[in-house]
């Protein structure tokens, strides 16, 4: 018995041994090839996705993000049957069987192991697929992007291509920082390719979320007012630039014709649709390009608004050549009516004045001929010739706007210095990246701060008694100036009749909140200056920017009895006069255009009146009280003057009163409030 | 030795036809006559083996004191044992259960996050200018000027909100 036992036992512990041996084999021995040879089957790498960063307005609403997609393909080799499958795959996908057959049997035909059958399917259509357990099948997951806003902003965000790199606007721009690193992760899988553990192999990293400074309710009304003018003036196209004088921060920017980022470009499109005229699209500025001549002016030169200038009747030779202005008959007139009535001759005897290399000089200071560094491709620096070309008729032409190029961005850069009290702002596009805000760069000084606020007075006096009556805001006080430019055709070498008509202007006049710049390009006849076609879109956007930003108002909302003297609204800026057909260089020779009957002889009869400011007004009814001078009288004296004869007066700043507005000795009117900029 | 034919021989009944053989002694003992078909006798074949019945009813088996010792540490044992291999593997079984379910939670967690941007892009679109623009137009609202418009005091724990 025991025997047996023994025996028994010796059985066993043999049969043990080969067992424990078998597993030191497995576990111990060959513990790596096996480990491998798992890992190999068990373990799967999947990508963490990594969605590229949402772009944002300065208010948090989504312009531009991504969303996971998945996509089907098929192996074509591995099909069975096409014309089974396609038919199945039509239905499951609701896609035309004729045409996917034909696809299939083309990608069989010429060997190809991968056919993308349809982007972006349901999660419906999904469910169907995987549950069919099909090898030849594939679904892959993909990322699209999506503009929420359609064409809103398309010109400033951008677009991706299919790989979802940005080739345009920010998403071109800012593509290292939007674009997302995906990460991978090993996971374990059982048999049935469940996942029972993950682990990191590389972390993702998803895109920096980037928020602009635009406000997409600014940004729209812009779009929608800019496209109106466009089509009721028959231009070719337009641009609309909104910004904060003093941060810099772009609000708005509108290019027309525009186009739908979601729509990828197909054969046969205006690629003019995907050009931002805003930025990338020089132009001459024509008459607006006086502020600068001004400006100029009143730092190098000791003129000032009151200023004699002699416009010479409308004419002026120079060097063989004559130029016009649009309408004649103004002699000598205040430098401020040079600026409002927008005379030529006027600008070119301002700019003499100046001089050659303080023209050039300010040109530069003001951000002309360079670019503004804001962070969109294809920016125009435009063009502002170095001094050593600048030729004899040079000096006039700049002082009037011609022989440069601008942007409607420069402009609008130019427009904040005068607005903020004479300091260059860069343009800033980003708000904030992640959650770091973009730091602005430090302004630098162009003007001295009394001669910006000057050059605010008499840029109202264009909205006043002007050639920007258009752009009078209701409830508002508001600057400006009209640019009605001719364009030269290069192949014949002569100017034409279409107008780059445009509008620089910002309000209110005190302390400005918003800087508008309107282009219209390409506009026909009297009906396409930049009075009449786009001083009309400065105000409504402007007016809309005041509402949004819930600006106070500073002038009652009703016309008070102050009417002006002439119609303003038939005078034209017009930097050259209109030719005829084939005529020459502008600058060789003029032509003159007659203004409206009506607005020659009004201008006639202000122009004989000049001698009076250019706030003249009509007074209806009984002679009132006037504006006191509150000029040299320190902040106390002026409001205690101001409290005893019962005016409301707007002080700004601090120390000694330096200007005022209305005038002294203008008809004060109930409701009426004098605005005192004070100064040290 | 009795065999298990001549056993079973002697417990037959013996046949009635067969008449028992008369007593043979010494002197007229006459030889008979011999089956030449019929096996020589073999030794020992007149031993005669008989059964005896033994009552075991009254034998029990002792109780071996040890022996529920012996059975309840088995059982104690096999349960330790069992204990043990539940301690050493149930975390890992567990380990495997949780895994499963973190993943689970995390395609979850991806769907829903998915399913947010969605929402978020949705809600982008119903909220783009143009559409609330347009639906202005078809319900005859138009942009108030600045002075219609009079901006009220929040009150504390308000709900609906436009961005």
């Amino acid at each position: 018995m025991e025997r047996r036992l023994t025996w028994l036992a010796l059985i066993i512990g043999i049969w043990g041994a080969a067992i424990l041996a078998n597993l030191i084999s497995l576990q111990v021995v060959h513990h790596r090839a096996y480990a491998a040879k798992a890992r190999a089957i068990q373990e799967v790498v999947v990508q963490i996705p990594a969605p590229r960063g949402t772009i944002f307005d300065r208010n948090g609403q989504p312009l531009a993000m991504s969303i996971s997609t998945q996509s089907v393909h098929v192996n074509p080799q591995k099909v069975p049957d096409i014309g089974v499958a396609s038919e199945l795959l039509a239905l499951v996908l609701h896609l035309d069987r004729a045409e996917l057959e034909s696809k299939m049997r083309a990608a069989y035909e010429s060997g190809r192991g991968y056919l993308r059958v349809k982007r972006n399917i349901s999660a419906e259509e999904s469910e169907s697929l995987r549950k069919m357990a099909l090898d030849w099948i594939g679904i892959a997951t993909e990322s699209q992007r999506h503009y929420p806003k359609g064409e809103l902003a398309a010109h400033v965000i951008g677009a991706v291509d299919f790989e979802e790199k940005g080739n345009a606007g920010i998403e071109k721009a800012l593509e290292n920082e939007l674009r997302g690193i995906p990460g991978r992760a090993r996971m374990l899988t059982d048999v049935k390719r469940r996942g029972i553990e993950s682990q990191q192999a590389q972390e993702p990293r998803a895109g920096t979320p980037i928020t602009l400074t635009i406000d997409e309710r600014l940004q729209f009304v812009a779009e929608r007012e800019i496209a109106a003018a466009v089509a009721a003036h028959h231009a070719a196209s337009g641009s609309v630039v909104v910004m904060n004088p003093y941060t810099g921060d772009v609000l708005a920017l509108a290019s027309y014709p525009t186009y739908d980022p979601n729509v990828p470009p197909q054969p046969g499109d205006d690629p003019s649709a995907r050009l931002n005229h805003a930025v990338s699209v020089p132009f001459e500025p024509g008459s607006v390009f006086k502020v600068i001549t001004l400006s100029a002016a009143l730092e190098t030169t000791s003129l000032n608004p009151e200023s004699p200038i002699n416009c010479n009747g409308g004419k002026i030779t120079l060097y063989g050549r004559t130029i016009h202005d649009s309408h004649a008959g103004m002699g000598v007139v205040p430098m401020k009516t040079v600026l409002a009535r927008s005379s030529n001759v006027g600008a070119i005897q301002v700019g003499l004045r100046v001089g050659q290399t303080n023209m050039n000089d300010y040109v530069r200071r003001f951000g002309f001929g360079r670019r503004t560094a804001i962070p969109l491709p294809g920016e125009s620096p435009g063009k502002v010739r170095k001094l050593q070309y600048w030729g004899k008729t040079s000096l006039p032409s700049v002082s009037m706007g011609q022989e440069v190029s601008v942007t409607t961005l420069q402009l609008a850069q130019a427009a904040c210095v005068i607005a903020n009290g004479g300091s260059l702002v860069k343009p800033r596009l980003v708000l904030k990246k992640g959650n770091q805000p973009e730091p602005a760069a430090p302004p630098v000084r162009v003007l001295k701060p009394d001669n910006a606020i000057t050059m605010r007075q008499m840029m109202e006096g264009v909205v006043l008694v002007g050639t920007g009556s258009r752009a009078r805001l209701a409830g508002y006080s508001s600057g400006g100036k009209t640019g009605s430019a001719q364009i030269f055709d290069f192949a014949t070498r002569h100017y034409t009749h279409t107008y780059n008509g445009s509008y620089m202007g910002f309000a209110p006049l005190t302390n400005p909140a918003v800087v508008v710049v309107v282009s219209l390009n390409g506009t026909h006849g009297e009906a396409g200056f930049g009075g009449q076609a786009a001083a009309p879109v400065f105000k409504v956007v402007a007016g809309e920017a005041l509402r949004i930003f819930d600006v106070p108002k500073d002038l009652p909302e009703t016309e008070n009895a102050r009417t002006l003297v002439t119609r303003n609204e038939d005078l034209d800026d017009l930097a050259i006069s209109d030719l005829g057909a084939g005529g020459p260089n502008i600058l060789e020779d003029g032509d003159e255009e007659d203004a409206a009957p009506g607005a020659a002889s009004a201008a006639a009869a202000a122009a004989a009146s000049d001698a009076a400011s250019v706030g003249t007004m009509v007074i209806k009814g009984a002679p009132g009280p006037t504006v006191p001078n509150f000029r040299g009288k320190t902040m106390r004296d002026v409001l205690a003057e101001a409290a005893a004869k019962g005016l409301v007066v707007l002080p700004e700043g601090s120390g000694v009163a330096r200007v005022q507005y209305p005038a002294p000795g203008t008809p004060l009117h109930e409701g009426d409030r004098i605005r005192v900029q004070f100064a040290r | 030795m009795a065999t298990m034919p001549a056993f079973t021989r002697k417990h037959e009944a013996p046949a009635a036809s067969v008449p028992a053989p008369e007593p043979v002694t010494r002197a007229a003992r006459p030889r008979a006559a011999r089956d030449p078909f019929r096996l020589r006798p073999l030794p020992h074949d007149d031993i005669f083996f008989y059964c005896k019945r033994i009552d075991n009813s009254r034998l029990v088996r002792e109780a071996d004191p040890q022996a529920r010792g012996a059975c309840w540490s088995a059982i104690g044992a096999a349960c330790l044992l069992l204990v043990l291999l539940t301690s050493a593997f149930a975390p890992t079984a567990m380990t495997t259960l949780a895994g499963y379910k973190l993943e689970a939670l995390h395609a979850e967690e991806r769907r829903l996050l998915e399913e947010r941007r969605n929402l978020d892009l949705q809600e982008a679109e119903l909220l783009s200018p143009a559409r609330l623009d347009q639906l202005a137009h078809q319900n005859n609202l138009v942009t108030p000027s600045s002075n219609q418009v009079i901006h009220l005091d929040k009150p504390e724990g308000e709900v609906a909100m436009v961005k």
